[in-house]
């Protein structure tokens, strides 16, 4: 299993740099991820999208519908794309320390 | 002393055992070694490793029907190359024919003697599958769409909620309460169906087929119990697993009693269902199947549709998808409709069917493990698309606008991602 090292902290991730364990993340090891990809800094925006997608996953074990992130930001979903240039599953779903979503993504 | 047991092993060698006809054994028997499909390979072009040629690919299932299949290969393995299927070769088998081959067809296409290349690293796969070595990131996804019904395991409730949700954006944006998405109607001309990415993340291409229909007063309909346009056993290799999933398409179609299936713009899925199928669940097809490329350029054949080219300024070029255009004889239908939508449009080189793949085909989106050679091949596409000085990629496949949509990010190729739909929706003049 390939790692990433973090502010000192060596962390294991899969070939696509999702988190192999999603207990791990707090919102340094977000803020870090998105600088991978090149995010800067996390805006209040990528902060409401990050939230529900890490309520979700909490409460339901898979990352949320786009129509919830949207309904529940008020976000368009081009905002959301914009947002996270590599899209809401490799993107904002990565930031938010959930495992890679199956399927084409 | 290996892993492999022989009750193992031996599930693996069956794809020799009862063959229905000769066709395996003499893919296995013919090539020739002239080395033509190395340059043609996107895996070798992009690392110069040999073993990645597809001729070593197709040489590695060859050396193990040699040793247990052949006199020579029996008595004198290691003159006649013969292999043992062993840890060593399942694990080299695992590497190359799930890791370096994306099922692109592009070799099969250049192969000097005409060996369906495709079709052994496919039997290679079944091996694999029946030994029960499918990496495990690519049997997840199957997993999912045969526990759940689709490969992201959608919930009915989500799935109708977002459809409901795509539903009222349409209707306030045509201003019309007619432009409704149907959901399990009986009797409807069209079973419409998806890719669960779309639901799940990328819902615009559902709006924007909904109103190609809405457009063409076209009677349709979708299916809340299967709607799923994938098969990813279709490249695990697990034909009976395939089966199950296509079998629930058929099943569906009589289900709701509707004329003819549309295939959402899906390479594979478009190749396991249409092109594959019949094959796994040996019927022909009561109905019409087509792909909604097909369906598109029907309506504009036929005036049902019609296109503004003079709202889309930028310049447009198109990504084909090797299931649909190498492998399925797709190539003029997505070029007819570009035609019409957009004033300028330029073609990659090469392009048509002999296309480069993106990269992302033969369930490698889906095996992290080989992500970082996914990227690397991903390079020849991105010089191919910043040659052709396009804004805007258009593939019909939502796998490939996946795959491009990481290549653009990687390689900073600053352009916009569509489907044919999408596309199609823009430029639409509606009724």
């Amino acid at each position: 299993m390939a790692t990433i090292e973090i502010e000192g902290r060596v962390l294991e991730v899969d070939g696509d740099g999702f988190l192999a364990d999603p207990s791990v993340w707090d919102e340094n090891l977000a803020a870090a991820i998105a600088r991978f990809d090149g995010i800067q800094e996390l805006t209040e925006k990528h902060w409401s999208i990050v939230r529900i997608i890490r309520n979700n996953w909490l409460e339901k074990g898979m990352a949320p519908m786009i129509r919830v992130i949207c309904q529940q930001t008020g976000l368009k979903l081009r905002e959301i794309y914009e947002l996270f240039p590599l899209g809401p599953a490799r993107g904002a779903c990565r930031v938010a320390g959930l495992p890679k979503p199956d399927g084409c993504v | 002393m290996g892993t492999l047991t022989d009750p193992i092993k031996n599930k693996g060698l069956a794809v020799f055992e009862d063959l229905p006809d000769s066709r395996l054994i003499t893919q296995l028997n013919s090539c020739v070694h002239c080395g033509l499909c190395a340059e043609t390979c996107i895996y070798y072009l992009a690392t110069g490793d040999e073993r990645m040629i597809p001729a070593r690919k197709v040489d590695l299932v060859a050396s193990i029907y040699r040793r247990y299949h052949t006199v020579a290969g029996k008595l004198f393995p290691a003159i006649v190359k013969a292999r043992d299927l062993d840890d060593d070769t399942a694990g080299e088998m695992v590497d190359l024919l799930y890791g370096a081959c994306t099922m692109c067809g592009r070799c099969n296409a250049h192969c000097s003697i005409g060996i369906d290349i495709g079709f052994v690293i496919r039997t290679g796969r079944t091996m694999l599958s029946n030994m029960g070595m499918v990496p495990a990131t690519l049997q997840s996804t199957v997993d999912a769409a045969l526990v759940s019904g689709n490969n992201m395991s959608i919930p009915k409730e989500e799935f109708i909620d977002t459809l409901k949700w795509m539903e009222e954006e349409l209707v306030d944006e045509l201003n019309d309460p007619q432009a409704v998405i149907p959901l399990d109607q009986p009797g409807k001309r069209v079973l419409y169906t998806l890719n669960p990415r779309e639901p799940k993340f990328f819902p615009l291409s559902i709006a924007a087929m909904a109103k190609i229909f809405y457009a063409a007063g076209e009677s349709w309909t979708l299916s809340t119990r299967m709607y799923d346009v994938t098969n990813y056993a279709y490249f695990s290799g697990n034909i009976n697993e395939a089966s199950v999933i296509a079998n629930r398409l058929w099943d569906e179609m009589s289900a709701l009693k509707t004329q003819a299936l549309v295939l959402a713009e899906c390479g594979h899925g478009s190749a396991a269902f249409r092109w594959e199928s019949p094959n796994y669940l040996h019927q022909k097809f009561p109905f019409e199947v087509m792909t909604s490329v097909e369906w598109i350029a029907r309506y504009l054949r036929q005036g049902k549709i019609k296109l503004d080219p003079s709202r889309i300024k930028e310049t447009v070029t198109l990504h084909d998808p090797c299931n649909l255009v190498r492998n399925g004889g797709i190539i003029h239908e997505q070029r007819y409709i570009l035609r019409q939508c957009v004033e300028n449009f330029v073609e990659m080189n090469p392009c048509g069917s002999d296309n480069y793949c993106c990269g992302g085909g033969g369930g490698q989106l889906a095996m992290s493990e080989y992500n970082e050679r996914r990227i690397k091949i991903a390079g020849i596409k991105a010089d191919q698309i910043r040659k052709t000085g396009a804004k805007i990629v258009v593939t019909p496949c939502h796998n490939c606008v996946d795959q491009i949509s990481q290549i653009n990010f990687h390689y900073k190729l600053n352009v916009q991602i569509k489907t044919i739909a999408e596309i199609v929706a823009d430029a639409l003049i509606l009724p």
